[in-house]
């Protein structure tokens, strides 16, 4: 290396000292100053690793992709969230995350919202914003949720108006067709069809104050809930239904030790709208069960069917007010479309979860996941309706 | 690596971001397709259908680079098969994506008609085991894995059994008078357009193999055909 190039604190023990014994302890001294400059150098180094360390930690928490990228367009950093794409959509997200990169490194900002079809569905907005020197920075922002409750939001009020105008409106055309009519035949049948027409819109209105009784009960009274007890009662409450559409609902055996914890009236509701569906989306001579078992401090109370299943799509859909899978066939099937909502607030009211497996065209399983009375009450989990019960188990083995 | 040669294996590389590009927009369609039809979404059907021109138009600029490497670099050996598969995939995703836009169409013919939740499902299960063989090929080939290859057309075994069991379903339907024959035979139709996105994604596999191994399966047959002529120069001839 040639002298010249030497500088800082090594240029001090450089071969130009000579060997005097003076200069030899000046040597020394400037040994030591070299460790100590170096020591402080290696000081500086870790500091400002750990900076980095932190900030890359700090980028990874962030729930926003975060891609930066020099003005040659090479990625310098691209935090986990960034990161976290799998297969075709990885590929997608990343050719878009360039493209925009590229337009904000000339000093544009650009912004592209890339969509996947799913399930479940996925909208992404990808946001580029030129940066001093020509960098450029890139934010990746899953925007699904907040799509999907815009949806929920404009449904339920259509739905609603829907659902309680409709019985309204046919009374009041049934009446005056009967105040037109002077024939008792007539009128006899008009009258059958209004009184139809009013007990849809009572069901509707009685399942509006149980939802929100249920809503506004907050925690459910916590007794000691025998479980067989709970599964007679919901499928006696469903049998004349399950009689008249040829339907045989089979309560599995269930040990009377099995005990769950909670409020029976909320329970035997939650039970008796998810048999009522099984029944009413089942083909005739078909078969529903409802089971219970209990397993990690849990009691599982499943009712499985062999009807017409759910598109996967709508899977975390179903459990929303008024929401409808088939418009068209909740008039046939005479619903509220209240029951899955029911379900759901009973199993939060318990701490609990409600999970549904589906195949359209083989049937649906659902699940209500309640604390068991034989263990102590498990910390409550924050799980969404909707996972498949496999994928909950890993999580419930976590927290407990 | 001399400046030239910079060059050209950076066009190479460019060839295959595209193509894997390409290919990832595909592998899109697929589910957006079988929502299409299960939905009897028009609006979507005309999209995508419009959307097609854009992969036609992508699929020919990338040829057309293909053939630019070979006629201006005249690439050997690896270079060479990576060139001439990539040619051979552009065809295959062109063609799978046609083959999209077809469930499209075959989604407004049947509009209005009403399937039976049997039918949804096998319909369900088809799109996604199609997006997966293509996802599966899409990945062989990024990482050069020859063995992650071979296993596609295994996969799509499943595929085809699916098919099988579809046109099983459509004949039940279609005698217990739930759905017409129009329909029926639509459907078929459909069953046949999954099946053939997942021999492009078995075909996209193989081609991954070529590129890395050269071999292709065709040559099983034509070693065969090369021992029956028994080194005449003569075609066999058949007994």
């Amino acid at each position: 290396m040639p002298i010249g190039t030497v500088s800082g604190p090594t240029a001090l023990v450089s071969p130009q000292w000579s060997d005097d014994v003076s200069m030899f302890r000046g040597g020394q001294r400037a040994a030591q100053l070299v460790q100590l400059e170096r020591d402080r150098a290696a000081r500086d180094r870790d500091v400002a690793e750990a900076e980095r360390h932190r900030l890359r930690t700090a980028l990874d928490a962030l729930g926003t992709g975060v891609v930066l990228a020099d003005s040659n367009g090479v990625l310098q950093v691209r935090n986990e969230a960034a990161t976290r794409f799998s297969g075709h959509e990885a590929i997608l997200v990343k050719s878009a995350v360039d493209a925009l990169l590229r337009t904000a490194s000339k000093g544009q900002p650009a912004t592209r919202t890339v969509e996947f079809a799913g399930p479940p569905r996925r909208v992404l907005v990808v946001h580029a914003s030129p940066l001093a020197d020509g960098f450029a920075l890139a934010t990746i922002e899953d925007v699904s949720e907040r799509v999907r409750l815009d949806a929920v939001r404009t449904d339920f009020v259509a739905n609603i108006s829907h659902e309680l105008k409709t019985p309204v409106g046919a009374l009041a055309v049934l009446a005056e067709a009967a105040a037109d009519s002077g024939e008792p035949d007539i009128m006899r049948r008009l009258a059958g069809r209004m009184v139809d027409e009013a007990h849809r819109a009572a069901r509707t209105i009685d399942d509006l104050l149980e939802l929100s009784r249920i809503e506004l009960g907050g925690q459910a009274v916590q007794e000691v809930v025998d479980v067989h007890g709970v599964l007679l009662e919901a499928t006696e409450r469903a049998r004349t239904m399950a009689v008249q559409q040829g339907i045989s609902v089979i309560v599995g055996s269930v040990g009377h030790a099995t005990k769950a914890v909670g409020d029976s009236r909320q329970l035997v509701s939650a039970m008796a709208n998810m048999i009522d569906n099984a029944v009413k989306y089942s083909d005739e001579g078909s078969i529903v069960t409802v089971s219970a078992a209990e397993h990690d401090g849990w009691v599982d109370l499943a009712v499985e069917d062999h009807g017409v299943g759910i598109p996967a799509r709508d899977l975390d859909r179903v459990f929303e007010r008024f929401y409808r899978v088939d418009q068209a066939r909740s008039r046939t099937t005479g619903g509220t479309g209240l029951g899955l909502a029911i379900v759901r607030h009973v199993a939060t009211n318990h701490g609990g979860d409600v999970l549904v497996r589906s195949e359209e065209g083989v049937g649906s399983t659902f699940t209500l996941r309640v604390p068991s009375a034989g263990h102590p009450v498990p910390a409550a989990r924050d799980v969404t309706p909707g996972v498949d019960p496999a994928v909950v188990f890993d999580v419930a083995e976590g927290a407990t | 690596m001399s400046e030239l040669r910079k060059g050209f294996h950076q066009d190479i590389d460019t060839a295959r971001e595209e193509l894997v590009h390409l290919a990832a927009s595909v592998t899109e369609l697929i589910p957006r397709a079988t929502a299409v039809l299960l939905d009897g979404d028009l609006e979507g059907a005309d999209y995508l259908i419009r959307g097609d021109d854009e992969i036609d138009a992508r699929s020919l600029d990338l040829e057309e680079l293909c053939y630019r490497i070979i006629a201006l670099q005249a690439p050997v050996a690896t270079d060479l098969r990576q060139v001439v598969a990539l040619l051979r995939m552009v065809a295959d995703i062109e063609r799978s994506a046609d083959l999209a836009t077809n469930i499209c169409k075959a989604a407004r013919r049947i509009y209005g008609h009403e399937l039976d939740p049997k039918l949804r499902g096998i319909i369900t299960a088809m799109g996604s085991q199609a997006e997966q063989l293509y996802n599966e090929a899409i990945d062989a080939f990024v990482t050069n894995d020859a063995a992650k290859a071979a296993a596609i057309d295994d996969m799509d075994s499943y595929l085809d059994s699916l098919q099988k069991q579809f046109v099983q379903a459509i004949f039940e339907s279609h005698a217990a008078g739930r759905i017409d024959l129009q329909v029926a035979v639509q459907l078929a139709m459909v069953a046949r357009f999954y099946e053939r996105i997942g021999d492009h994604a078995v075909n996209i596999g193989e081609r991954t193999r070529f590129i890395i191994t050269g071999w292709m399966p065709e040559h099983k047959g034509a070693d065969r055909y090369r021992q029956r002529a028994n080194g005449t120069g003569e075609p066999p001839v058949e007994r």
